[in-house]
């Protein structure tokens, strides 16, 4: 095991990684920038070093100084959190270099999985289901009617050149395709200087449904069963729950099956996260990326399973095996997120966690006194309950929700409500644009 | 705020070396441009800053393995060391110890190579020797190396790397300026291809002999280039100069550069180059018969020709020249006063053949002509233009002209350095060029400035152009005083290519679909590509001097009296 290990991260994910640390009997090293010296990681780890000026492209993104910092504070491992520099093949790979561990899976993978169009080539070889599109490009109307008609209506018309959501088309029958073809391919033509297109099914009222695996470092690979990641504003995640309703008996073990085999496909090693989109049809899913890192909701599986996400990385990554097989892992009751978001800065100037009770778990980095700069992430704290069943973990969240003050900055707990009270939500029937749609935003 | 109260600080280990974390030895390097720390991995071995593109400079093995085929290199005199020429304090113990630290034993070395595949002669100079400085022996190896090249025929690459002449062995070091010039011009003369390549520093005597005196001279993104030091000039002048003044990007914009090239690309760029120079011009079959032109159509409206001809999405000269060739490389400058852009030209292949092309070059919008001027070339387009022409003559290569221009630029800048001179000398020259010469009417022919690259063997146009004494415009102006009656003008110039082929201007017309030939860009490409392959192969079975005398009777039927 280590003795000593340096959290190339801030905010809660570092307060999280340190406690795990802390009861593996491992030391910490805390880095932080200039406007961090008063945050809760440095205050809670044994050592801390400045790594740089505020702005993150200086400090956290600042590999240099943050290898330098491990080095000369002799931390063996470096665990990267979400975010910063946790996906990122080059600080890995000076890891490497240096004789430090990259906890996490290695510059390899995290290369392989990068790059979407590769990642997707390699899902679609190792057999995971990838959405439905023509490899190439389509060069006539009539081929792209045959592709429709295999697939499936809705599909989208798409420029090869294009990006930014501009030179796509939604197309819903033979007749709407057939008009939007040319006007796709000139529109693409005038935009891009290049008309070739391309096609894919469209997932309409998709769910963002993901699984959590871990492997070591002698290709055992586990699943940790799912998570449903609906509840979004514009891709941003803000509520999430273990198990997802949305999920037969059957259909998890697909989905189980699926990651497997996407890890398997990529030697993984570490903690990662599978994404998938689950059509509205209920039945059919696809691979949509890879994360190759711990992330923000691992604490909603945690409480599932009773397994420590992060204290498993820290062993796995330090040569240990697995400490459970796929047979030893069990699930039981149901557990909820809410992501609290500030959308100020400044003091905070009273605080109140609803600490209590059991099953509600509160991960912060913020405290009473504490003055948020205004540099970063925006998440200030994750509310996270787990009840016997899933009315169980709503109302504990309901109560811990109103027990939660946060005082000095502008948070996002009323939304929460909102969203706690919705019918959508309630019956567990909503979808990635419920909430956008909930709030008015489309 | 200290909420745990703990005492914070950090305990150094006493040593860092052993099993624990450790930096490697080179895994850090700064750039000697943005001055930050980078991964030794990310430089490279082209040595390209990832943060902000600068190239640090590197050694002279550094350049001869990037751009060598591997296990292709033969050096020579690689032990040769001056003597002491004016008797310099201390200057002997000075070079044996740098030849003791370096890898080199003087500023410059010399080898024979293939670069893709191609046999090539090069010299590549070593800044950390004096810091690259011309002293006799580097003088020497130059020079026995443009012998060498000469006696085998063999193309010859410099890289250059420089502060100058070396002072330490005074006015001897001067003179190799003008020997190793020497051995250039009789490498030159026996037609052969000089290529330099000008890196971080190329200044002083070196710059004033061969570094300037490449049949192409391509140079590194941010090279320093220049003859005087800037702080010599700063103080003679007392001004200040601007940031970029000698970079490679301002010489180039003052026409002394070909191109600039990043080092990443320098094999490539080198292989292409050297396969262009060595490419057989024209296989011994017999050229085809006479190709039967394509007359046009005589009902055509004139103003027609003359609105679809200006249309502003009609191909540029990039663009047509970018579909006719493959590996076509652009060079700049006029080696005297400034790169124009109005004027595009380079060499690439055309279906195998390696061909000089230079056209006219119009914008698209605003920002694109101001680059190039609206497609009204300055003197100095036209002097890169002939520039251009005459390697292609001293290398036997066919030219292509792309004329799309409403005439040469009227201005006071263009008159002072000699607009009507620069015409003439293009019109002297192209007649007596000893290559086949092809003249394509692309768009608008207007006057002078379009007859300045239209002397040729062949004369053809395209469909929708036009080709004038001057626009439509000017003729209403001139004889009715009302530049608006340019449609009646058009009417009575006789500019469309059918008028113009009656009177025995253009030999023949390239067909475009309706409305013109940005509707169906390949149609007309791959119909003009097939002529002017036909008719260079016909013009080249002809002996030169009966090719010459030719064109010299093609301009010289031309009068009604």
């Amino acid at each position: 095991m280590f003795n000593k290990i340096l959290i190339a991260n801030r905010g809660e994910i570092a307060v999280r990684v340190i406690r795990a640390a802390k009861e593996m009997g491992i030391s910490t090293v805390a880095i932080y920038s200039k406007a961090d010296k008063d945050a809760l990681h440095v205050q809670m780890a044994d050592q801390a070093v400045c790594v740089g000026e505020s702005p993150s492209s200086e400090s956290y993104l600042n590999m240099q100084n943050i290898i330098s910092a491990a080095v000369l504070t002799k931390a063996e491992a470096i665990h990267p959190g979400f975010g910063f520099l946790s996906e990122n093949t080059t600080f890995a790979q000076m890891c490497e270099d240096c004789n430090i561990k990259f906890i996490g899976p290695g510059s390899a993978a995290i290369d392989a999985m990068g790059n979407k169009a590769n990642a997707r080539d390699v899902m679609k070889a190792a057999g995971v289901p990838v959405i439905p599109g023509t490899d190439g490009t389509v060069d006539t109307a009539e081929d792209a009617l045959k592709f429709a008609n295999e697939v499936g209506y809705p599909v989208l018309l798409k420029a090869s050149a294009g990006g930014g959501g501009k030179g796509i088309r939604l197309c819903a029958n033979d007749d709407e395709l057939r008009k939007n073809y040319d006007a796709a391919k000139s529109e693409a033509l005038r935009a891009f200087s290049d008309d070739d297109i391309y096609m894919e099914k469209a997932i309409i009222g998709a769910r963002h449904i993901e699984v959590q695996v871990i492997g070591d470092e002698y290709g055992n690979i586990i699943h940790l069963g799912e998570r449903e990641c609906s509840m979004q504003i514009r891709n941003q995640k803000v509520v999430e729950e273990a198990p997802s309703v949305a999920l037969s008996q059957e259909l998890r073990k697909a989905f189980g099956e699926a990651a497997i085999k996407a890890a398997k496909a990529v030697d993984y090693k570490n903690a990662g996260t599978l994404e998938f989109l689950l059509d509205a049809n209920g039945k059919d899913f696809y691979f949509m990326e890879m994360n190759t890192r711990i992330q923000v909701e691992h604490p909603i599986t945690e409480m599932v399973t009773g397994f420590d996400l992060v204290k498993e990385q820290i062993s796995v990554a330090a040569g240990n095996k697995l400490s459970k097989t796929q047979e030893e892992i069990t699930f039981s009751g149901h557990a909820i997120e809410c992501r609290i978001n500030a959308s100020t800065t400044g003091l905070i100037n009273y605080m109140f966690l609803p600490a209590g009770g059991l099953g509600i778990r509160v991960d912060s980095g913020i405290y009473a006194g504490y003055v948020m700069p205004p540099y970063y992430d925006s998440m200030v704290a994750k509310v996270i309950s787990h009840g016997k069943n899933r009315e169980e973990a709503i109302a504990k969240m309901k109560r811990a929700l109103d027990e939660l003050v946060i005082d000095g900055i502008i948070t996002n707990i009323d939304t929460h409500g909102i969203i706690l009270e919705n019918e959508d939500f309630l019956n567990g029937t909503y979808h990635t644009k419920t909430l956008e749609k909930l709030l008015g935003l489309i | 705020m200290n909420i745990f109260s703990r005492k914070k600080y950090v305990t150094l280990p006493k040593s860092t070396r052993g099993d624990g974390p450790q930096v490697p030895d080179g895994m850090w390097e700064k750039c000697t441009k943005c001055k930050k720390v980078v991964y030794g991995k990310q430089l490279g071995t082209h040595k390209i800053c990832p943060l902000c593109g600068a190239h640090q400079r590197i050694s002279a093995p550094q350049y001869i393995s990037i751009v060598a085929d591997e296990g292709s290199v033969t050096e020579f005199n690689c032990d040769l060391t001056p003597q002491n020429p004016i008797g310099f304090p201390k200057y002997e113990e000075k070079i044996a110890k740098l030849g003791e630290t370096l890898n080199v034993k003087e500023a410059v070395v010399t080898v024979s190579a293939k670069i893709n595949g191609i046999d090539t002669y090069i010299c590549a100079m070593d800044n950390r020797f004096i810091m690259g400085s011309m002293g006799s022996v580097v003088g020497e190896k130059i020079t026995q190396g443009f012998e060498y090249a000469t006696k085998n025929r063999l193309p010859m690459v410099v890289f250059t790397a420089s502060g100058g002449a070396r002072m330490q062995e005074g006015i001897v070091s001067l003179m190799q300026m003008a020997k190793v010039s020497a051995a250039v011009k009789r490498h030159s003369d026996a037609g052969l291809l000089y290529i330099t390549v000008l890196t971080d520093p190329t200044t002083g005597g070196v710059t004033a002999s061969y570094a300037m005196l490449g049949d192409i001279i391509l140079a590194e993104p941010g090279a320093l280039v220049g003859f005087a030091g800037r702080r010599v000039i700063e103080q003679t002048i007392k001004q200040r100069l601007p940031e970029d003044f000698q970079s490679a990007e301002f010489v180039q914009d003052h026409g002394f550069i070909d191109k600039i090239v990043p080092r990443d690309r320098l094999r490539e760029t080198l292989g292409t180059i050297l396969k262009l120079h060595s490419t057989e011009l024209f296989l011994s079959d017999a050229p085809s018969q006479n190709v039967d032109y394509y007359k046009g159509k005589a009902d055509l409206e004139p103003f027609k020709a003359v609105e679809i001809s200006r249309k502003v999405n009609r191909p540029t000269g990039r663009d047509v020249i970018n579909y006719l060739t493959t590996d076509f490389l652009e060079f700049h400058g006029d080696r005297n006063f400034r790169d124009d852009g109005a004027i595009v030209g380079g060499i690439g292949f055309l279906d195998g053949l390696p061909v000089t092309i230079i056209a006219t070059q119009k914008g698209r919008n605003i920002d694109e002509n101001l680059l190039c001027n609206f497609g009204q070339p300055h003197p100095e387009g036209y002097r890169k233009a002939l520039r251009l022409m005459k390697q292609a003559e001293k290398f036997g290569r066919p030219i292509l002209t792309l004329v799309n221009t409403s005439g040469a630029y009227p201005a006071q800048g263009a008159e002072e350095r000699g607009q009507g001179e620069a015409i003439a000398q293009n019109l002297l020259y192209m007649s007596g060029f000893k290559v086949p010469i092809i003249a394509v009417i692309v768009g608008e022919g207007g006057s002078g400035g379009a007859l300045a690259l239209a002397v040729s063997d062949r004369v053809f146009m395209f469909e929708y152009s036009m080709y004038s004494i001057l626009s439509p415009e000017g003729f209403a102006s001139i004889l009715w005083k009302d530049g608006k009656r340019a449609k009646e003008a058009a009417a009575v110039m006789k500019l469309r290519p059918t008028d113009l082929l009656e009177l025995g201007i253009i030999e023949g017309i390239i067909p475009e679909v309706a409305d013109g030939f940005c509707n169906d860009i390949a149609y007309s490409l791959d119909y003009l590509k097939n002529l002017v392959l036909a008719e260079f192969a016909q013009i080249a079975a002809l002996p030169t001097d009966e090719m010459l005398e030719a064109r010299y009777e093609r301009y010289r039927k031309f009068g009604r009296y």
